[in-house]
């Protein structure tokens, strides 16, 4: 403990001094208000909020830090809840933004059962329909794409030779024994969760062979491989790669899209055109992998988000002091 | 007031026979339930909420969370009520708070974290579960034997004493069977805390109608976490209710 701390407050000594380099020529107290990225958002005020797992909190504190480096005056409001708390305070003008899934944005607030399978048009759809029946504007979508997958331990995918859920499927007739799975409750009865994929593959999983389990419980078993050999993960997670855990490809791409997108009340939208100018340079850099890698660092490493997302953002330039 | 007005003071004095009022809870347990599915035969449900609202998942979930409250409550009663015994004993002053403590720790780590840190020893499902409910529902029946025995009337083992009775003799039918309203007003406390602690075995693999409320409140799906509250709340209301008639049926002659 006392070597962590220790740790902890050298990386935090080197970010205050590297803070201060970069400030210095600026002469400002604050290295990201005062930076050059450009203060298009000077004296607007956003409320931000976020959902309460690692990827959203990052994506809220990267927003945060973002629009902070361009003027805005930002009241930091994230890991707020789940999505109905998010979208609930977004909706009664709490929170001015937050950032959420295309497949969430059609499923959970548009209520429709079944997913369309082209995340490009998914996302058009849902930001379409959303805006309309809701005056929510979506800004995005990111190339990153959180959707579900079945992941298995490196080892046993090699012993069991599983690379496709097709290859699951085959299992599961030769060696039924073999495909358990752990899964949350909601991708048990989900149209885009197990319903829908023991449809579109033909597969059937007797009842005893899958766990209901929270979804932090489930990456730590389908590690042990005790419970389950098979578990559903969530394709930018961190811990995918630090478990050593094998994602299986679709190959019958049923799986929509979670691509993520900053949402907002229209009039917000509106008032602050520059917001989308700001915000969409950074939305075309989050991809697949460096999600996970952000993910990793808070999730395996033990990092802060704020820090972490600061690092990134300064890293790819955008709180402007990186040309 | 004596001794043993306090001891019984959460048990009505009415006789022995079914009242009345004993036909409350299920009249009413039963009204809730037919109004839940008048009101949920009204909605228009979309597959997801017909995936969780039919009669095979209510139904399996329901024999769940019963089998969960239940053997949880069994357990229960095998530790706490010996325990109980032990810490009320006037020799065994030493050990007595090491006992308190333990049971006061049970009820006071977050139980959700004591589930999680369970499955990193025994893995998932119905026994780690368990585990969390029993740590949860001990100290209210613990804590209600020692105070039912404590207080009875030192003057009765005194004369229970004098007529020759051996201290075991003693404690079964003086002590025991005087502390039986308390011991029993604590395990109903511990049985409505199971039922509600319960819908946490959803996150370890354990089922019950946490699955339900958990899962609409997820998807945003009301009416699915709805049902599975109400059906909580039920079951809840139902054993609290069996809880009453056993202390009717069980608490000494006379008292």
């Amino acid at each position: 403990m006392g070597a962590r701390t220790l740790r902890h407050t050298l990386a935090l000594l080197a970010a205050a001094t590297l803070t201060v380099t970069t400030v210095s020529g600026c002469g400002s107290a604050d290295a990201v208000e005062a930076s050059s990225a450009g203060n298009e958002l000077a004296g607007a005020k956003f409320v931000i909020g976020s959902k309460d797992f690692t990827e959203n909190i990052m994506l809220g504190q990267i927003t945060v830090q973002l629009l902070k480096a361009h003027g805005a005056e930002v009241v930091d409001k994230t890991n707020l809840g789940g999505t109905a708390p998010n979208r609930k305070a977004l909706e009664s003008g709490s929170i001015d933004m937050y950032w959420d899934y295309s497949g969430t944005g059609w499923i959970e607030h548009l209520k429709n059962a079944t997913p369309i399978q082209d995340s490009a048009e998914q996302f058009k759809a849902t930001a379409a329909a959303d805006l309309e029946k809701n005056k929510i504007q979506w800004i995005g979508p990111t190339p990153l794409n959180n959707t579900y997958a079945l992941a298995i331990r490196s080892e046993k995918a090699k012993e069991l030779g599983v690379k496709t859920i097709s290859d699951v499927v085959e299992l599961s007739k030769s060696k039924p024994e073999e495909v358990t799975l752990c899964i949350e409750t909601e991708f048990s009865t989900r149209d885009d969760g197990l319903p829908g994929l023991s449809k579109a593959y033909g597969m059937t999983i007797p009842k005893d062979r899958i766990s209901l389990l929270d979804t932090g419980v489930v990456y730590t078993e389908t590690d042990k491989g005790q419970t389950c050999n098979f578990g559903e993960v969530f394709t930018t997670d961190g811990r995918i790669a630090a478990l050593d855990l094998t994602v299986l490809q679709d190959d019958k791409h049923f799986f929509p899209s979670y691509n993520a997108a900053v949402t907002l009340r229209q009039e917000t939208y509106q008032k602050h055109p520059a917001l989308e100018k700001v915000l969409q340079p950074v939305i075309d850099k989050l991809d697949d992998a460096t999600m996970q890698k952000l993910n990793a660092r808070v999730d395996v490493d033990g990092e802060e988000p704020g820090k972490v997302s600061a690092d990134w953002l300064d890293k790819s330039g955008f709180l402007g002091s990186g040309s | 007031m004596t001794a043993e007005t306090v001891a019984v003071g959460r048990v009505r004095p009415a006789g022995g026979a079914l009242g009345l009022r004993h036909l409350i809870t299920p009249l009413a347990v039963c009204a809730a339930l037919a109004a839940l599915y008048a009101w949920v035969g009204t909605l228009e449900l979309d597959s997801i909420e017909r995936r969780s609202l039919n009669r095979t998942v209510i139904l399996t979930k329901a024999v769940e969370h019963i089998q969960l409250t239940l053997v949880a409550t069994a357990l229960v009663l095998v530790i706490a009520i010996p325990l109980g015994i032990v810490a009320s004993r006037a020799r065994n002053r030493l050990i007595t708070p090491v006992i308190l403590t333990a049971a006061n720790l049970g009820q006071a780590i977050p139980c959700i974290g004591l589930l999680v840190l369970c499955t990193f020893l025994m893995g998932v499902g119905f026994q780690t579960a368990l585990v969390g409910l029993v740590a949860y529902a001990v100290l209210p029946v613990l804590r209600n034997t020692m105070i039912g025995v404590q207080q009875v009337d030192p003057t009765l083992i005194e004369a229970a004493r004098g007529m020759g009775m051996t201290r075991g003799q003693i404690l079964r039918r003086v002590e025991l069977k005087l502390a039986v309203p308390a011991i029993l007003a604590g395990l109903r406390t511990a049985l409505v805390l199971t039922v509600g602690v319960a819908t946490l075995g959803a996150f370890v693999a354990a089922g019950g109608f946490g699955e339900l409320i958990i899962n609409g409140l997820k998807l945003n799906r009301m009416p699915v976490t709805v049902v599975g509250a109400v059906l909580t709340a039920c079951i809840a209301f139902a054993v609290d209710w069996l809880g009453a008639l056993a202390e009717n049926l069980l608490k000494p002659r006379g008292m």
